[in-house]
């Protein structure tokens, strides 16, 4: 009996175990597999979260020290010495942007990693075709049909429950194209058969449903309609509802907030979740960006914000799981004419986690003068993105090899994960 | 005697001729009989209907199987592929949408995207302080508006919406059927993306003009019409593609003029103190497309023609992209500089210098490379300019690997996900004699016996779309407001026109069929049939002659029949019924709506009346009821002439794995 305690306090799968009898479809289907997956043990989780429309790396991560800096952008300069609402020295060369407070401890505790100059060797400056790249991991093929999380997943050398790579988006995103499976749900309530107001019907319904696919021909629908039930089943649309975070944790109401609180929940779930995807947008700030305030500062407090309710939220979870920051490409390094930055080149990223070598910002970036340039306006890219992305994913997920995750591509991988 | 006729009377009789006769008749518009061989597949006319109706069309409507089984499948196929059949019911649902008929250069300088409208707000002096959220102020939102209000300009989510429409309303009501399966089957092979903010605006025409008229026509006149296309030629940025490699680029006043222009750029660049920003980032956008760009060379061999495996080299896909430099956009936007400039020229004098303009294509002889180019083996000399790119084009549509890819693919679509090498080389065989005719090819399919046997039957897995499409036509619903069949169809996976990536959506089951993706078709079919999405209806009674149904039992029979025409269900009518009669079902339902019975919801109901009717001596009140609405409690299981259980047993229908295959 108290065995069997303990395995219900494990997690939803007791629930699952007690309530509806025998083990998920996917779960028996695993011990053929190379490797047994238990959904009910904690695993690795990667999540990425891609903030769309190229956020200004200069000025998230400030190299303040550089006298450039400050001649480039005379409306848009932060220095770290100004008592309220300055840069957060980091390094005495980059400074983190005030909007940020909340993530501040992180780099302080040297949980947080921060690679500066990133981008890809593509240097298209539209919008599309950097995300498409950056998400197939292709910089110079459109044409890869998937995406570089879904080669992940597909690297792992071991089964998956249906909840391994989930976006919290309406639609799959580019990263997740490919032959391995991954959802795309923006409400993980939706995850139910819905007769709305009605539970009675809805579970007579939904038996109806299990009865039909338990029997098709269709070897397909068979299996995949088995797994839907495990999964509806084991995901608990009611405990959702009801989801409280941990100790004073607030997730702000944003839409990044809400889907990191979705993803705290499947992982504390356990329901399988290994490659979680988020987005972020309002980052192309063409005009008035604004310095400590603005429409730029407050966008990083909420992004800021949300991952820190995040981490905290995690709290006995945060050994298992890294997030890892994107964004398409940075900005000009000079200012425009209406108090905003231009699609450039290169930005920064943010790797948090119990495993990686935080507290330092990886860089190669030479300076802001003009000969340093890319194109004489643009901060070069001096880190490749898979670069980051190989070592994070490889190192955290515990990859057996990377090969075939960025095809075309024999660069160096990083080295600021532990392990 | 009518020259068809005679025709099949000379074909029955004619032996060795036979085969001669189909050839001419099928190139001369395809008035031969075509032989569909389903008979030796094991099929009678009404199963063999019903299959071609699952693949050529968006689903059978009611009694359609029976039509086509009355006229003759050969008939109907011939008047499928000839595609003229009057098409009321579409157009009257059509004729509210007024963008449908407009030109790129309209479009491009009439519906903004919003990056169009921060740029006229800019320029209005109307931004708000807070650039990025402030968008979203009221105030400006109002300014804004009205602005583009008194200029004639409109935001470009109205002509999205109506794209997103019309093919919706096609599909679910557009009599030419195969055409319009054609047309999603194309436009998918030729993906262009609404994702892309370049190439959005021309997406409607693209396939209004590059896709819809070619769809059974010759393989080649699609590919050169999409390659043209404004749509394609930004979305895989052929129109970027440049070189200097030419007699009009090397002119010395041409090299002065941009050496000029350079020495600007460089005067103005990474000026911070630099008062006309707007100038250099044109500058910049300038110099930034020198050079050549190989995303359309390498995708139209690899997606649209030869396929992955078709046998082509790094080295082919650069040679390509040379021969295509040039290919562009003819300058649209009113106000730039492009088209100032093109206003000013003399079209002849341009054309005489090997300049083409084609509607909204314009080849331009000073950015096209004329360098030798050796092209699958091939030699191109470089000197014949715009012809050059026709050329190579005409190369790869007549490729073996072309016709190849091409006929698997179309197998894919129609027969099965897995089409056998024999009828793909018989397709193929017929793509290279025809010169790339589609119809021959389609009907080589269909005269192939793999179409018809029972490992193509129901193998196809409907796309959330044709899901959705199916469900309508199936019940004769009525979208009112059909961009609800688009949210639905997001939700379950397919996004269309928004598939950012140039392979077009997977053709293949187990891309659509996945644990998030089959629960919300259920849910769908739920919602759809119990009357939930706002601005669609079904009135599942008229398809039954109003007809109550005695008891659960017979309305699985009755609607598993109207829904799935020709398909065996008798083993889920008997499984299902059993659940339905579980009486502790039954019993927990009444035990909750009796503690309950002030919120007793339209679903409490239904699922009340749904156990009810298992009492025979129940169903008979119920049925006087259903003619006389007074009772209580059943009156509230009618509303709009559906019957809750009817609905929530069609719901389950529509969702079930029978329903999800074609």
């Amino acid at each position: 009996m108290i065995h069997r305690r303990a395995f219900m306090k494990s997690g939803a799968m007791a629930l699952f175990a007690t309530g509806f009898g025998g083990l998920p479809n996917f779960i028996a289907s695993a011990a053929s597999g190379q490797k047994i997956l238990q959904p009910y043990k904690k695993n690795k989780v990667m999540v990425c979260i891609f903030q769309r429309g190229a956020m200004d790396g200069l000025m998230a991560v400030s190299p303040f020290a550089d006298p450039n800096l400050k001649i480039l952008r005379p409306g848009l300069y932060m220095s770290p010495l100004e008592k309220e609402g300055g840069l957060f020295n980091l390094d005495d060369h980059f400074g983190l942007h005030p909007a940020m407070a909340s993530l501040q401890p992180f780099f302080a505790e040297k949980r947080m990693a921060i690679v500066h100059g990133v981008g890809s060797p593509n240097n298209t400056r539209s919008h599309f075709d950097a995300q498409d790249y950056m998400e197939a991991g292709t910089p110079f093929n459109k044409g890869t049909a998937s995406g570089w999380l879904n080669r992940v997943a597909g690297l792992m050398g071991h089964d998956a429950t249906p909840f391994r790579a989930v976006s919290l988006t309406n639609a799959l995103p580019r990263s997740f194209y490919g032959d391995n499976e991954a959802l795309a749900i923006s409400n993980l309530q939706d995850f139910a058969i819905q007769m709305r107001n009605n539970p009675m019907a809805g579970k007579t319904v939904s038996q109806s449903f299990e009865d039909l696919y338990d029997q098709t021909s269709s070897s397909l629908l068979n299996k995949t309609g088995k797994e839907s039930f495990d999964a509806m089943k084991m995901l608990n649309v009611n405990e959702l509802k009801n989801y409280q975070p941990a100790k004073d944790v607030v997730y702000p109401q944003t839409a990044l907030g809400n889907s990191l609180k979705q993803i705290a929940v499947l992982i504390k779930m356990q329901v399988g979740l290994e490659l979680a995807f988020a987005e972020s947008g309002g980052w192309d700030t063409h005009v008035n960006q604004g310095t400590t305030n603005g429409a730029f500062a407050r966008n990083l407090k909420d992004f800021s914000d949300s991952i820190a309710a995040f981490w905290k939220d995690l709290s006995a979870y945060q050994d298992e799981v890294t997030v890892m920051t994107m964004t398409e490409f940075g900005r000009t390094a000079h200012q425009n004419g209406t108090g905003g930055t231009d699609h450039g080149r290169a930005s920064c990223l943010f790797v948090l986690g119990n495993d990686v070598k935080g507290g330092q910002v990886y860089q190669n970036i030479k300076s802001l003068a003009k000969e340093d340039l890319e194109d004489r306006r643009d901060l070069p890219v001096s880190t490749d993105f898979r670069a980051v992305f190989s070592n994070v994913a490889q190192s955290h997920l515990k990859l057996q090899n990377s090969k075939g995750l960025f095809p075309d591509w024999n660069g160096k991988p990083l080295d600021l994960m532990r392990g | 005697m009518n020259p068809k006729k005679m025709l099949r009377i000379f074909t029955v009789g004619a032996g060795l001729t036979l085969l001669f006769a189909f050839t001419q008749a099928h190139q001369q518009g395809g008035n031969a009989k075509i032989k569909m061989p389903y008979k030796k597949a094991g099929l009678n006319t009404r199963q063999a209907a019903a299959h071609l109706l699952s693949r050529f069309s968006f689903g059978a409507r009611p009694g359609e199987v029976d039509a086509v089984a009355a006229m003759g499948l050969e008939e109907w196929l011939e008047q499928q592929l000839e595609g003229g059949l009057t098409d009321n019911e579409a157009n009257e649902r059509l004729k509210s949408m007024n963008t449908l008929l407009l030109s790129n250069e309209t479009i491009a300088n009439t519906y903004l995207t919003p990056p169009q409208v921060l740029r006229l707000a800019v320029k209005n002096k109307l931004v708000v302080r807070d650039s990025v959220k402030g968008q979203d102020k009221p105030e400006y939102r109002e300014q804004i508006r009205q602005l583009m209000v008194q200029q004639g300009l409109k935001p470009f989510v109205e002509l999205q919406t109506q794209l997103i429409n019309q093919k919706i309303i096609r599909a679910a009501y557009g009599t030419n059927q195969l055409h319009e399966v054609l047309t999603d089957f194309w436009f998918n092979h030729f993906n262009v993306s609404l994702t892309k903010p370049q190439c959005q605006q021309f997406i409607l025409t693209f396939e209004r003009d590059a896709i819809r008229p070619n769809v059974i026509g010759n393989f080649k006149d699609m590919l050169v019409a999409t390659a043209k296309h404004p749509a394609m030629l930004e979305y895989l940025d052929n129109s970027s593609s440049v070189s200097d490699n030419n007699a009009l680029a090397k002119n010395p006043r041409r090299i002065q003029q941009q050496q000029n222009l350079n020495k600007a750029l460089e005067a103005r660049m990474g000026d911070s103190s630099m008062k006309n920003n707007a100038i250099a980032q044109q500058l910049v956008n300038a110099k930034r497309v020198q050079g050549l760009n190989e995303n359309y060379a390498r995708e139209v061999m690899e997606l649209h023609t030869l396929g992955v495996d078709g046998g082509y080299t790094q080295k082919d896909v650069t040679e390509v992209a040379r021969a295509l430099t040039g290919w562009a956009v003819k300058p649209l936007l009113d106000d730039g500089p492009g088209k100032r400039l093109l206003d000013k020229t003399n079209i002849d004098q341009m054309q005489k210098r090997g300049f083409v303009l084609e509607n909204d294509f314009i080849f331009r002889a000073d950015k096209h490379d004329e360098g030798e180019k050796l092209i699958l083996g091939k030699t191109f000399d470089g000197k014949t300019g715009y012809q050059e790119g026709m050329d190579v084009l005409d190369l790869l549509s007549r490729q073996k690997a072309t016709a190849k890819f091409i006929s698997k693919k179309l197998a894919t679509r129609f027969v099965s996900d897995k089409p056998s090498d024999a009828l793909v080389q018989k397709m193929a065989d017929r793509f290279l004699k025809t010169d790339g005719n589609i119809k021959e090819v389609l009907l080589t399919m269909v005269e192939s016996v793999e179409f018809w046997q029972t490992d193509a039957l129901r193998e196809k897995i409907k796309s959330p779309f044709e899901l959705v499409i199916s469900a309508v036509r199936s019940t004769n619903a009525d979208l009112k407001q059909p961009f609800q069949v688009f949210n639905w169809c997001s939700r379950m996976g397919q996004r269309f026109y928004y598939y950012q990536a140039p392979t077009g959506f997977p053709d293949k089951a187990s891309f659509w069929i996945n644990t998030g993706s089959l629960l919300n078709r259920m849910n769908f079919g739920l919602a759809f049939a119990t009357g939930k999405i706002p601005g669609i209806s079904v009135n599942l009674l008229a398809l039954n002659q109003n007809h109550e149904p005695e008891s659960a039992e017979a309305a699985l029979t009755t609607y598993s029949q109207l829904l799935l025409p020709e398909r065996n269900q008798e083993e889920n009518i008997k499984r299902l019924t059993a659940m339905l009669a579980d009486q502790s079902v039954a019993d927990k339902i009444e035990a909750a709506s009796a503690k309950h019975p002030g919120d007793a919801t339209m679903d409490e109901t239904d699922a009340m009346s749904m156990n009810k009717n298992l009492n025979k001596k129940q169903q008979q009140k119920n049925d006087r009821n259903a003619m006389n609405r007074k009772d209580k409690p059943f009156t509230m299981a009618y509303q709009n002439g559906n019957n809750n259980m009817v609905s929530q047993v069609a719901g389950v229908i529509i969702g079930s794995p029978e329903f999800q295959r074609k």
